[in-house]
């Protein structure tokens, strides 16, 4: 159970205060409603490439990291399809010297070509490490290709060709600035060893003049459904065959949510999972195998992807993958195994809760999903779900023309 | 395939430091009814103690020391149980590893799946892992569950049988996994360069080659895991939330006197065989970048030095502000990362210098390395930027105590070392009292580029 309280600016800042006096820190989270979803399809990897800009310096302080270093503090940042998330984590009695920062970067940058510049290089090394130095790097660029045709998650955030992040200019980073980055798109969550009427006082001190932007509204299209199975096959330098399956999944904010994110535990949670027993032990098709959901806003993709045992071809390799599915739609899982996914998720979720920074950054994820108060109310979520229901929905999404096939061959 | 999500930083975790400030507009804005300087920092206060969560040192009746850390929040625990079984006791390389990971693969009354089933059914993760001083497992689960464990956490510790058919397949899976390894820059830079360290008879520098997991057989890891795994090689470190019972029941479970066997010895050491040449590289045609690691032989935390030496590292290259940071990622863009830190094990340690850079800056790269060494040999460290990583390592340590788990981390790289927890305090005086020359003295003592190797693939 994590307690809050809440309130809003007339800035449209929305506030979120989780007091916590059992530890000496506070984190100040800001979540920006931002995310690679928002580019345009000729300017990919910009909301992250952004990220970076917001430590080049502010409109009054020269940079971000330096000050926030010499209160005794540590930062960091990510962005994701939907949304970019600040954090800074320091003594709790330093907490003003945070405010200063986050407050300063949401009035104004301080957009110095300099700067951009290298952080378009440090940006494109980071792309380059990632994706392009790596065996099977550029996999999530062609499944995300693959699985979208028209909604912005067919590029990944960071972005779908090295280009687009060597041609921005700062006139696009102001106008982008000056619509997302603006106190009515942000949740500001500051969570540890703080009184709610202190962070009040602070909020209204250091955001409460910065100007509201425009209301955002999003006209995204919507992925048409799925009518055929699309498969592509890739070959390239590396050892191992490799196979990776998405089959489209409902939003994160949907009613099927828990139960598709159940059938993935069922899938792949843990050494007694389906998956690793019975094709990586048992049948020993795969090497290693794992399933994940992306968890997005708006509709996402359940993942499965594995690495082939040598000897075994991809025909193989991929039955055995949708025997799996098949079984779960043929068949009701057993109550035992459903008692253990439950457990399994609350653990999870407690473990989870120890972590302050973690609690911070659920709020303000809740938050921006609609009510932070839901944080509290998602191990029941699981909790409450039936055998039937998991089988449902098991049949709405593993079907073969629903599913996105990446078949990555070894050319060794 | 994990790219949900992409990070600014991924291996450390602070900010960015600029040698030269510049030029700012001073603007005021309104808010809260006064007027306010934005430009003018908040007035800072400096981390003078800290104050160390409680925790006790207990003994089982079989003489196992149990730390117990009994704090927060969260009805969780987490059971971490610690043997003198790591590398540095192996025989043949890969069997201390291997001993530790079938820990998981079959008891006499449990096979392999059962006991998966039975820690997934009651919500636990049960993670195993050897290092080069200790192996063992840590148990993560709800302490309502914990009751449920206990007997079955023996017993892979007491009847392990080490099965042929999983022990099969696991060979075969981490061969693969050495396979997709070997086609990554990184992995190959760190492991030509522990190498080129070590040599390939001490285990610090020893690296996996395929025919090593044929070489090795079960009956290998039944005789380490008989002549390791007993309760005079145990340390266990309990952190959470729980009830003193817990304590009990572990005793009763663990704490079981008879059969201890002997203590792994202390005098066991190996020979250090370094490569001849300081400058390996390794050309790969189709790469875009290079992977780039440099570094010798050092000091380790038992060194007089090494408190100190911790906050010159942090200077050169050990946080997000630091000097190879600034000048090769913040100035001239030439990586995503780098970074240097002195990796001290109980038996020795090493300086490490790392990063992956463009192709064509390589070169250019290892030159502004040597350029920051010197600096630090040449010239002491200005009082602002000194000041500055001190504040920001007194923060560091403060969250390395926070919560238990957080705790149980630390306290677990202390006991390694037999130090005490005042360690973390003499740290703090440490970061707080040493001075620009006594760090510059350090510098030439310890960072010379002429004698480090310089391990380049790509």
């Amino acid at each position: 159970m994590i307690k809050f309280e809440q309130f809003e600016l007339s800035n449209g800042l929305n506030v979120i205060v989780h007091e916590d006096p059992t530890t000496t820190m506070a984190v100040v989270n800001v979540l920006y409603k931002v995310g690679s979803r928002d580019e345009t399809a000729e300017q990919t990897g910009f909301a992250h490439l952004f990220e970076h800009f917001m430590f080049e310096g502010s409109v009054n302080i020269p940079e971000f990291d330096t000050p926030l270093q010499n209160a005794a503090g540590e930062n960091n940042a990510f962005t994701s399809n939907d949304i970019t998330n600040y954090y800074d984590i320091l003594p709790a009695n330093n907490l003003e010297t945070a405010f200063w920062l986050e407050s300063d970067r949401m009035l104004s940058l301080a957009f110095e070509q300099e700067s951009l510049t290298t952080q378009k290089n440090v940006v494109m090394e980071e792309f380059k490490e990632h994706y392009i130095n790596q065996p099977y790097g550029d996999v999530w660029h062609k499944m995300s290709a693959l699985a979208y045709k028209v909604h912005p998650y067919q590029w990944p955030v960071i972005g779908k060709d090295l280009s687009h992040i060597e041609q921005v200019e700062l006139p696009s980073a102001r106008s982008f600035f000056f619509k997302y980055y603006r106190p009515n798109n942000a949740v500001l969550v500051v969570a540890g060893n703080v009184k709610t009427a202190e962070v009040k006082a602070l909020a209204e001190k250091w955001f409460g003049e910065i100007p509201a932007g425009e209301k955002i509204v999003r006209n995204l299209p919507k992925e048409p459904a799925q009518t055929e199975a699309r498969t592509e096959d890739v070959k390239a330098d590396v050892p191992v065959n490799a196979i990776y399956k998405a089959y489209k999944m409902c939003s994160r904010t949907d009613a099927d949510y828990h139960a598709t994110d159940l059938l993935r535990d069922i899938l792949s949670t843990g050494d007694s999972s389906r998956l690793y027993q019975e094709l990586v032990k048992e049948k020993k098709i795969f090497s290693s195998i794992g399933a994940y959901i992306t968890e997005t806003v708006d509709e996402g993709l359940f993942m499965i992807e594995g690495k082939l045992s040598e000897g075994v071809t991809m025909e193989v390799a991929d039955a055995a993958i949708e025997n799996a599915l098949e079984e779960i739609k043929a068949e009701l899982i057993s109550e035992e195994e459903m008692i253990k996914v439950k457990n399994k998720i609350e653990a999870y979720m407690v473990f989870g809760e120890t972590n302050i920074l973690n609690r911070a950054m659920n709020l303000a994820y809740f938050e921006m999903l609609g009510n932070p108060d839901d944080v509290n109310h998602e191990i029941e979520k699981y909790t409450t779900l039936t055998r039937e229901k998991l089988q449902q929905i098991a049949a709405k999404v593993f079907r073969k023309e629903n599913s996105n096939t990446i078949r990555y061959f070894s050319n060794n | 395939m994990q790219l949900r999500f992409s990070e600014k930083r991924i291996r450390i975790l602070s900010g960015i430091f600029q040698t030269t400030k510049k030029e700012h507009i001073f603007t005021f804005v309104k808010g809260g009814g006064v007027y306010m300087n934005r430009t003018q920092a908040p007035e800072i206060k400096l981390i003078e103690s800290v104050s160390l969560p409680q925790f006790q040192l207990l003994h089982l009746d079989n003489g196992v020391p149990v730390y117990v850390i009994n704090e927060g929040e969260q009805e969780v625990v987490k059971l971490e149980l610690m043997y003198k079984a790591g590398k540095w006791f192996e025989e043949k390389n890969l069997v201390s590893d291997f001993t530790n990971r079938m820990l998981r693969e079959g008891t006499a009354k449990h096979n392999a799946k059962a006991i998966a089933d039975k820690f997934d059914f009651y919500g636990a993760n049960i993670n195993t892992g050897a290092g080069f001083e200790t192996a063992g497992v840590t148990l993560y689960s709800l302490t309502k569950q914990i009751d449920h464990l206990l007997e079955l956490l023996l017993e892979i510790f007491t009847e392990s049988t080490f099965p042929e058919r999983e022990f099969e397949t696991i060979v075969t899976n981490k061969k693969q996994k050495l396979a997709v390894e070997l086609k990554k820059n990184e992995y190959l830079a760190n492991r030509n360069f522990v190498n080129a360290l070590y040599g390939q008879n001490h285990p610090y520098g020893r690296v996996t080659e395929f025919e090593h997991y044929d070489q090795m057989t079960t009956a290998d890891l039944k005789a380490f895991f008989k002549k390791y795994y007993h309760p005079a090689n145990l340390t266990i470190i309990l952190s959470g939330k729980f009830d003193e019972q817990l304590i009990k029941k572990i005793n009763q479970f663990f704490g079981a006197k008879g059969n201890g066997g002997e203590k792994a010895s202390e005098n066991i050491t190996h020979n250090i065989e370094p490569a001849k040449e300081l400058i390996q590289h390794v050309e790969k045609a189709d790469s875009v970048q290079s992977a780039v690691v440099l570094g010798n032989i050092s000091i380790n935390k038992k060194h007089p030095d090494f408190l100190k030496l911790s906050v010159l590292n942090t200077v050169f290259g050990g946080y997000f502000g630091s000097r190879l940071m600034g000048n090769i990622r913040e100035e001239k863009g030439y990586t995503y990362g780098i970074y240097s830190s002195f990796v001290s094990y109980p038996h020795g340690g090493f300086i490490e210098i790392a990063s992956e850079v463009g192709k064509e800056v390589r070169e250019a790269t290892l030159n502004e390395i040597k350029y920051e060494i010197n600096q630090l040999r040449n010239e002491p460290i200005g009082d602002e930027e000194l000041q500055i990583v001190k504040n920001y390592m007194s923060g560091r340590i403060l969250r390395s105590i926070d919560g238990p788990m957080k705790f149980s981390e630390t306290l677990k790289g202390l006991i390694l070392y037999n130090q005490d927890v005042s360690y973390i305090q003499q740290l703090l005086k440490t970061v707080r009292e040493v001075g620009s020359e006594e760090l510059r003295e350090l510098a030439n003592k310890y960072l010379d580029y002429d004698k480090m190797y310089k391990i380049t693939v790509g």
